[in-house]
């Protein structure tokens, strides 16, 4: 079958993927972001192959597929190092050993010359919640608040945190593969406007094991000058030869020009007697260092941390931690709840 | 039939239809914004009627306006989205007077006034002319205008607000402490009505 | 009608260039190979047209599909104020500056309506913190505006750009091309002011767009970037003036240096959280632009 131009020209743009990180494996996925056939993108809207890199844990299967199902055709699925789900159709399979490069180009391309066929939805096409039929719009809830018309749930009155005006709060979750949390991370959220009233840990980041602490640091701080606004700075930190000085010298120099530091406002998120600001300078200046340089244990909650702050200022303060630190920050917390969430979809029911 | 009598049809009935839209829809952002389509309708009339800088300046402002007014109703009032189907009218038999009341005056000054109807000569410096008027002969009516606004603005907020942020105004309301259980923060209230001694400052 | 011609024109060319030098300097930033750049914008538009557009679960369709749309007009409009030449300007009238922030003003309202109709959250609050950032910062442009037109003693755009024969605005002036510069990236949702769009918010107002409505307002986004750049270079860099040179030429030189500036601020300069980018802009910023008013009345008088 002829490919047309306008396949053949979008064929040889570098592959949208989106990555999943599973168990042990955020060392390798740093390597996805150093290669040139490959575009990581932060926005699953954005990608055309969703890579499982290494198993997911068990809990995480159900956000995967939500994950997986918000990716827009023609979409893929790689699965790097990890078995496919019983639903993936034909699934692209990477050994654990091999880079995935080529053989993502070559699916890429019969993809969008309609040679492969794009996936179908794993999961059935129903609003998560069913419509209530209460209230004078069949929204349910009280009054004209609450309920989940058409299925979404909406906010309801609740005490603000700081001076008891009630305004609308909404619960829900973000993570384990939101793109500015650490992978795994997955916190269940409640903001009123953008400010977070409440958190609560629904599922621990991933462990990242001794021997990746280069690079998460990388990724950190690449999460970091994200939330900063600096994509392109990102990508070149994550991409970073960790053994070459000069360009993690370089890449120090840029970070310092762009006065990423001192966007940090002071006093942020402080615990132990440092700030989010000084932890952040701390781990820039730590980039390259093989060796991981957990403050012994920070000690305390992330949870704790995060009421109001506002949503930026948040994230900033969860990725100013090592994600040595996090693991140690952020642990499972008891009560466990059935299911999470992919990246930018949501769910759940209202803070009342 | 000119080609601007036609556009002044046009317009009118945009403004006309848009205004009605207001009402119909069930949702703020889309009334707020139906509301501002009407206004960019009357401002369209506004520049047939060789009032360039009116028009232009109304809907610069009218955008302004009806984008803090959505973002206010929304943010205070409803669910975030304000997708959510609500009714937009209420108190109808008020409304309803009020409506026609104001309909009856406006259109009444509308027909009895006796409305220049010449053309402006071309090149005629408009812009000049309003500047002129507004920062010259009628700049103290203007002022004292804008000045009154304001006031009644703060009264209004004043007076409307007894029950304030932080609990009823008379009875001594306190902001909550700056960090969990901690000491009030501001000016503590005084103590009676007494206006001759204040108590002690807290915080 | 060339006026008309030369806005299309100026606006394709721009919507290239601009995503070209958006490229490069991203790829020389991020330390991927430059040359490949080049190529980008063509390969990544084909990717977008090639990809599903994505519907949220009822979102408020009219509005979603209007925004990008009504974006690039807004785009369109803004830059028919500009004069290519002496008497050559699409909308050559004397409330010129005025279009122009009306233009700027439903900017914000068109940022906020595509964050609110498709109806999720993260599109959402990427919406209501544009207009909270948005408005100040288009005050700001407002009063610097005001500022050029009073040594030309007109709203009119032409006026300004005759009355900058002698010296530009940018020099007399030398608060105004950086505190304008301000709303240039803030109307494009650029870098340091890209509050609508952002990363912590998975892009924002695009975190559930793809395929050709992504496309359209990338393209609208440009779009507004070249009207932008052609208004600072109109208003501050004397716009067509200029020695040797016809005077579209230098228009179109001295648009380019503005989207070259906005693109590496884009690129180089980091964004605060935006808290504190409020309490700047009402504290620091908004009585700068006070202080240029002044300074530009005063030399106005001289």
């Amino acid at each position: 079958m002829a490919m047309t131009a306008l396949a053949r020209m979008a064929a040889r743009a570098p592959v949208p993927v989106f990555v999943a990180t599973g168990q042990g494996w955020l060392a390798s996925c740093r390597n996805l972001a150093a290669s040139v056939d490959v575009a990581v993108v932060t926005n699953i809207r954005e990608a055309a192959i969703l890579i499982v890199a290494g198993e997911p844990r068990d809990e995480d299967r159900d956000a995967l597929r939500r994950l997986h199902d918000q990716m827009p055709h023609p979409r893929a699925t790689a699965w790097w190092g990890a078995r496919p789900f019983a639903e993936a159709g034909s699934a692209i399979e990477v050994s654990a050993t091999d880079d995935p490069g080529p053989l993502l180009r070559s699916a890429f391309a019969a993809l969008l010359a309609r040679v492969r066929e794009s996936e179908p939805d794993w999961l059935p096409d129903d609003p998560p919640n069913p419509w209530q039929g209460e209230g004078d719009h069949g929204q349910g809830g009280k009054g004209m608040m609450g309920g989940t018309p058409y299925g979404r749930p909406m906010a309801m009155t609740a005490d603000d945190l700081r001076d008891g005006l009630a305004l609308d709060s909404f619960t829900f979750t973000i993570g384990p593969f939101y793109p500015s949390l650490p992978p795994g991370l997955a916190l269940e959220l409640t903001l009123q406007g953008d400010v977070i009233q409440s958190a609560r840990v629904v599922r621990p980041p991933l462990d990242p094991g001794e021997d990746a602490a280069g690079a998460c640091r990388s990724m950190t701080v690449g999460r970091m000058l994200r939330l900063l606004e600096l994509d392109a700075l990102a990508r070149r930190c994550e991409a970073v030869p960790v053994e070459d000085r000069d360009a993690v010298n370089g890449l120090k120099r840029w970070i310092g020009a762009s006065c990423a530091m001192r966007a940090i406002p002071k006093g942020l998120g402080r615990l132990a007697g440092d700030d989010a600001r000084a932890r952040f300078t701390r781990m820039v200046a730590a980039l390259g260092d093989a060796e991981a340089s957990s403050i012994a244990g920070p000690g305390g909650r992330l949870v704790d941390l995060l009421p109001g702050l506002e949503w930026n200022e948040a994230l900033l303060v969860i990725n100013s931690f090592s994600h040595r630190d996090l693991v140690a920050l952020a642990p499972r917390e008891m009560e466990q709840e059935e299911d999470s969430e992919g990246s930018a979809e949501q769910r759940e029911g209202h803070g009342i | 039939m000119t080609l601007s009598d036609i556009a002044f049809w046009l317009f009118s009935a945009g403004a006309v239809w848009t205004a009605w839209r207001v009402f119909r829809t069930d949702s703020m952002v889309r009334a707020s914004f139906a509301l501002m389509l009407s206004f960019f309708c009357v401002a369209a009339i506004l520049l047939l009627l060789s009032a360039p800088y009116l028009g232009i300046a109304t809907i610069f402002m009218m955008a302004v306006e009806m984008m803090v007014m959505a973002l206010f109703m929304v943010m205070f009032m409803m669910n975030p989205a304000g997708l959510n189907p609500m009714m937009m009218v209420h108190q109808h038999k008020v409304s309803i007077g009020a409506g026609v009341a104001a309909f009856a005056g406006l259109g009444a000054a509308a027909l009895l006034t006796d409305l220049p109807h010449h053309a402006v000569a071309a090149g005629k410096p408009v812009i000049r002319d309003l500047g002129t008027e507004l920062l010259g002969g009628s700049m103290l009516i203007f002022e004292t205008a804008g000045i009154t606004l304001l006031a009644t603005m703060v009264a209004t907020v004043v007076l409307s607000s007894r029950s304030g942020r932080f609990g009823a105004a008379d009875e001594g309301s306190r902001p909550p402490g700056l960090e969990p259980g901690g000491k009030p923060a501001g000016r503590a209230p005084e103590r009676d009505s007494d206006h001759s001694h204040h108590a002690e400052h807290g915080g | 009608m060339t006026a008309l011609i030369a806005v299309l024109l100026l606006l394709a060319a721009g919507v290239w260039f601009g995503a070209t030098v958006d490229a490069v300097a991203e790829a020389a930033v991020a330390g991927r190979p430059v040359r490949t750049a080049l190529a980008a914008p063509f390969r990544r538009t084909a990717l977008m047209l090639s990809r599903q557009a994505i519907e949220t679960e009822h979102p408020d369709t009219l509005n979603h599909l209007l925004a990008p749309a009504c974006y690039l007009v807004l785009a369109a409009a803004g830059l028919s104020v500009v004069p290519f030449a002496p008497g050559v300007a699409v909308t050559d009238i004397a409330t010129g500056l005025v279009l122009w922030g009306a233009c700027e003003a439903l900017v914000v309202v068109v940022v906020f309506l595509n964050g609110w109709s498709a109806n999720a959250p993260l599109p959402l609050i990427g919406g209501y913190r544009y207009v909270a950032i948005g408005l100040p910062a288009m005050l700001i442009s407002m009063f610097v505006l005001i500022g050029t037109a009073l040594p030309a003693q007109s709203l009119g755009v032409s006026a300004v750009v005759e009355s900058q024969r002698v010296l530009i605005n940018a020099v007399r002036q030398p608060l105004g091309l950086p505190l304008f510069l301000l709303l240039g990236l803030s109307i494009t949702l650029r870098g340091p002011f890209n509050y609508g769009d952002s990363a912590d918010l998975v892009g924002g107002t695009q975190a559930e767009v793809a395929g050709v409505q992504r496309l359209l307002w990338r393209g609208a986004k440009l779009a507004m970037l070249t009207a932008f750049s052609a208004m600072a270079a109109t208003v501050f860099l004397g716009g067509y003036l200029g020695p040797v040179l016809p005077g579209p030429a230098w228009l179109v030189l001295k648009t380019a240096l503005v989207m070259l500036m906005l693109v590496a601020i884009t690129h180089l300069v980091a964004r605060v959280p935006p808290a504190r980018m409020l309490t700047w802009l009402w504290t620091v910023l908004l009585p700068l632009s006070f202080v240029d008013l002044v300074w530009a009345g005063l030399e106005a008088m001289r």
